[in-house]
């Protein structure tokens, strides 16, 4: 989806992300067994949890919610509007993360998991209230996706065309608590739930107006868009929401109670939340902004009453992890608080140009020199060196972490298919008609024989391309700065251009430079891509041909065959053989996935496990004494 | 005087519309032009879009747009952020307060600080209090404020625990003057340049006036020491505080990008810097105008301190 991509923008600064707590050592590896542990282990451990409290989160750096209607446009999708904010209060239909995997998870799910018969979803309810009093039905479904229908295009930045919702013929309650879809085209009934049905946040009857009165979205289309205006004009003053009678109406287990001119953020538990809760669970979830990764760190390491209960670490400032440890030591300033590690599910790449726009095209188009590259990417040094430690080797064009063996086949499990190897690279490009002339790799045999440069190749073309990276992240300067070194070791010129988080995603995506797009030959900024709300990687979002996300236009029709069949079963087979497929083609560099944050948790407060889809859900967490 | 001030400000007026035409037209030279540089990737049918053409004439000739525009800021509307989901104007009343409680005491408390000490510098030239003093100022000026602040955190925060480590989160002047535990490691670090840069030029201008006749005419005619410092060397000494104070009033309209970083305060320099990050440029475009304000208002101030310190200064026109 592309508020995948959205995740990114708004992601960028986060830095880091994570993985369980295997074989931690000593105190530490107690620690984090603590935290991931119930009420049992509490008790077990002496401390007694206790039931209310105030528990003060830190937002990343430079981020704050500023959209709160769940029907986010593209300018607003991003993880701290949806995760760390809306989904608090309002609901999506389906939830997913579940003990630290990407999965569907039923329990915090608002309805069942949908039946599918023929071409026909049936989604029923579960018997959850909205805070006004009124029950969770049909309707605030069908009035979601009326509202799709009417303004997704233009106004839903998880709009991809052909997809949700042009891909439902028709929408329809049959009864208070049952939804009926007919599906257009076949799916696999995993995918349309985990990457179409992921996106409906049902939305109370309370919301369906407009200035001018009560309005009927839910039975006609033709009325929703000027219930969106209405809702998207009262959207727009942050002052006003805590006291919105619309905005008041939640069936989330929070309900925002203010929302400071300095963005501090403070929910109140919601006493009429229907859904599961704990036995004990703080009362108050506060959000705090911070300027800088720097000023959130001195707040934690300074402590006292303006402390925080859940802070992060700056990469730069992280204790290398002993081998086979997920974290490393907590400084003494930090005694009182738990490290853990959090990776975002997703795919750490860059893409290569494969446009008409790159002069470098044919050079691009040659998977050999694709491998070379590869080959190049020191994926275990980026990992030791500029990540201290807290990243994950990317194993294929599924993300390899958290290690979900459903999606990830046999292949990529066994680890980087493209070890560190600069001897492999310069004899793939040296048995392909390439030599050393004047320190670069220059085609001296053009062709298209097996041994010759290549389609497109004219003789004397240099090995050298144009990487955009992404400032503002250390560990990536250092990694592109690194995968530089190593190619001219070999030959391979790599002009580095550094630009802003937004301008190298302008690029990449040639809206710097309209069609036909730019002239770069690598473009990284940082991250790649999450999963979410699109959880199954089925690579028709990045990598299908024509695909909006498809950011180097790479085409390939038997890769395209492979992806649509993984969108017509729910096989791992069929996953795994397109998987094995496209790894091998690399349409894309493979770089380490970084951790997305180092979560510090003080001691007497238990979060659990957090989710690497980057939902949190703080009415499970409870203090302890 | 009144005629110079007219004039003055009818001077600033047309520096004004100049910024104002200077930065609303690069947003036409920017790539994408100005509905990307504006919406970014908000597609054309969406609400933000519609309500961008109205707000700043897309669409229509730039001349066109600009009128519009300009129509808006002089009806007190800067624009709309849709980065933020903000007005404009909303973002300058939150981050101003902040900036300006933080900049100004800075700037006040320098400024106090850096009188005397120059003076006595001046009074004592070449002593080991004036050496000492140099060193000091000298130290004050090339530290880095990003380190300053560390250390005083690492310091007074971290492991005294005696003040806090971030700024000031109460909203408005008042909240955040109130607030001193946390409004005292950022005033300090901001303080510690200021005073540096201001006592430097007193000590500068009092050492030239202590070596003019007509001090030397005071003090052989017989007049008390104090006299002669307050009435001959302070008020001459004056000129460049006063050109300072009146060249820094865009710096803390600005802020003070590092501190307010380190500190955790959201004021108009972090805000600013955001703002160029994110490419959000009804931000930029609003507070660029505000700054620009500052500048002239503050060089107008400039003047008119001149001619308070110094009579010979003739107010002309131009």
């Amino acid at each position: 989806m592309r508020r995948a991509l959205q995740r990114h923008l708004k992601l960028a600064h986060l830095g880091p992300r994570r993985r369980a707590a295997a074989g931690c050592a000593g105190l530490l590896a107690l620690a984090v067994a603590i935290a991931g542990c119930g009420l049992s282990t509490a008790r077990a451990n002496g401390r007694i949890p206790v039931q209310g409290g105030t528990a003060s989160y830190a937002l990343p750096p430079n981020q704050q919610p500023v959209y709160i209607f769940p029907f986010d446009s593209s300018s607003y999708f991003s993880v701290v509007n949806t995760d760390y904010f809306q989904y608090l209060m309002y609901r999506p239909l389906y939830w997913f993360g579940a003990s630290g995997l990407p999965y569907l998870n039923p329990s915090l799910s608002l309805a069942s998991q949908p039946a599918y018969r023929g071409q026909t979803v049936t989604i029923k309810l579960k018997p959850y209230r909205w805070s006004d009093g009124e029950q969770l039905t049909a309707d605030d479904v069908v009035f979601w996706m009326h509202m799709m229908q009417a303004v997704a295009a233009s106004d839903w930045g998880g709009y991809v065309p052909g997809g949700f919702p042009d891909n439902v013929a028709s929408v329809k309650a049959v009864g208070q608590d049952e939804v009926q879809m007919v599906i257009k085209g076949v799916f696999s009934h995993q995918w349309f739930t985990y990457n179409e049905l992921s996106q409906i946040t049902p939305m109370p009857l309370a919301w369906d107006r407009t200035a001018h009165g009560k309005s009927d979205c839910v039975a006609n289309v033709s009325d929703c868009a000027a219930v969106y205006s209405y809702l998207n004009s009262i959207a727009q003053s942050p002052a006003t929401w805590a006291r919105s009678r619309i905005w008041r109406v939640v069936d989330g287990p929070w309900r925002l109670a203010s929302y400071t001119s300095q963005g501090v953020i403070t929910f109140d538990y919601n006493p009429d939340y229907s859904g599961p809760a704990g036995k004990y669970h703080i009362s108050v979830f506060q959000e705090r902004p911070f300027t800088s990764e720097e000023a959130e760190f001195n707040v934690l390491e300074a402590g006292g009453s303006d402390g925080l209960d859940v802070g992060y670490m700056p990469t730069v400032d992280a204790p290398v992890p002993p081998p086979d440890a997920a974290v490393g030591q907590n400084p003494p300033g930090l005694s009182g608080y738990r490290l853990t590690a959090l990776y975002v599910w997703g795919l750490s790449y860059f893409p290569y140009n494969f446009g008409p726009a790159d002069p470098q095209r044919a050079v691009i188009g040659q998977l050999y020199v694709r491998k070379a590259l590869q080959l190049l990417e020191n994926q275990a040094a980026i990992i030791q060196g500029p990540l201290h430690g807290y990243g994950q080797v990317t194993t294929g064009v599924v993300g390899g972490y958290p290690t979900v063996a459903k999606y990830l086949s046999p292949l990529a499990l066994k680890g980087d298919p493209y070890p560190y190897d600069p001897a492999q690279a310069t004899a793939l490009l040296t048995g392909h008609g390439w030599k050393l002339v004047g320190g670069v790799m220059t085609c001296t045999d053009p062709g298209s024989g097996p041994t010759q440069c290549g389609a497109g190749i004219h003789a004397g073309t240099k090995l050298d391309l144009t990487m955009y990276y992404a400032t503002g992240s250390a560990w990536l300067e250092s990694a592109v700065l690194q995968l530089k070194s190593n190619a001219e070791q070999i030959g391979i010129a790599i002009t580095l251009i550094p630009r802003a988080f937004q301008d190298v995603i302008n690029e990449v995506t040639g809206v710097a430079c309209g069609a036909p797009g730019c002239p770069w030959e690598l473009a990284d900024w940082g991250l790649g891509w999450s999963y979410s709300p699109d959880y199954l990687p089925t690579g028709d979002e990045l990598f299908l041909s024509h695909a909006a996300a498809n950011f180097g236009q790479y085409l390939n029709p038997t890769n395209d065959g492979l992806i649509q069949a993984t969108l017509r079963t729910s096989s791992s087979r069929a996953m795994w053989k397109w998987e094995n497929y496209l790894t091998g083609q690399l349409p894309v560099g493979l770089q380490p996935n970084s951790v997305t944050q180092l979560i510090e948790t003080v001691d007497t407060l238990r979060i659990g496990k957090q989710s690497p889809t980057l939902s949190i859900n703080p009415e499970q967490w409870y203090f302890v004494r | 005087m009144v005629t110079y001030l007219v004039r003055r400000l009818l001077q600033a007026v047309i520096v004004l519309a100049l910024v104002s035409m200077l930065v609303f037209g690069l947003l036409w030279l920017l790539p994408g032009g100005p509905r990307h540089a504006l919406l970014g990737g908000a597609p054309a049918g969406s609400a933000g879009a519609a309500a961008l053409g109205r707000d700043y004439g897309i669409g229509s000739p730039v001349v066109l747009g600009y009128a519009r525009w300009i129509a808006a800021v002089l009806h007190g509307n800067l624009g709309y952020s849709y980065v933020e989901n903000a007005s404009v104007g909303s973002l300058l009343a939150a981050s101003l307060p902040r900036t300006l409680a933080l900049t100004v005491t800075a700037a006040g408390i320098a400024a106090c600080a850096a009188i005397p000490a120059g003076l006595l510098q001046a009074l004592r030239r070449g002593s080991v209090t004036d050496q000492l003093g140099r060193a000091l100022m000298y130290a004050g000026y090339g530290i880095p404020s990003f380190f300053l602040g560390s250390v005083l955190i690492a310091t007074f925060a971290v492991r005294l625990h005696w003040l806090g480590a971030e700024g000031p989160q109460a909203p408005g002047i008042a909240g955040v003057l109130a607030d001193w535990r946390d409004l005292t490691l950022p005033v300090l670090t901001l303080a510690v340049l200021t005073l540096a840069i201001f006592a430097r030029y007193v000590r500068a201008a009092a050492t030239d006036s202590l070596a003019q006749d007509y001090v030397r005419t005071a003090r052989a005619v017989g007049a008390r020491p104090g006299r002669v410092l307050g009435s001959h060397v302070l008020r001459n000494s004056m000129i460049p505080v006063i050109t300072l104070a009146g060249l820094s009033i865009p710096r803390i309209l600005a802020g003070a990008l590092v501190v307010e970083s380190l500190f955790n305060i959201q004021g108009m320099g972090w805000q600013l810097w955001q703002a160029a990050l994110q490419r959000d440029f009804p931000v930029l475009l609003g507070f660029i105008l505000v700054i620009a304000a500052g500048a002239v208002i503050g060089s107008l101030l400039a003047d008119i301190g001149y001619a308070i310190a110094d009579p010979r200064v003739r107010l002309r026109p131009w």
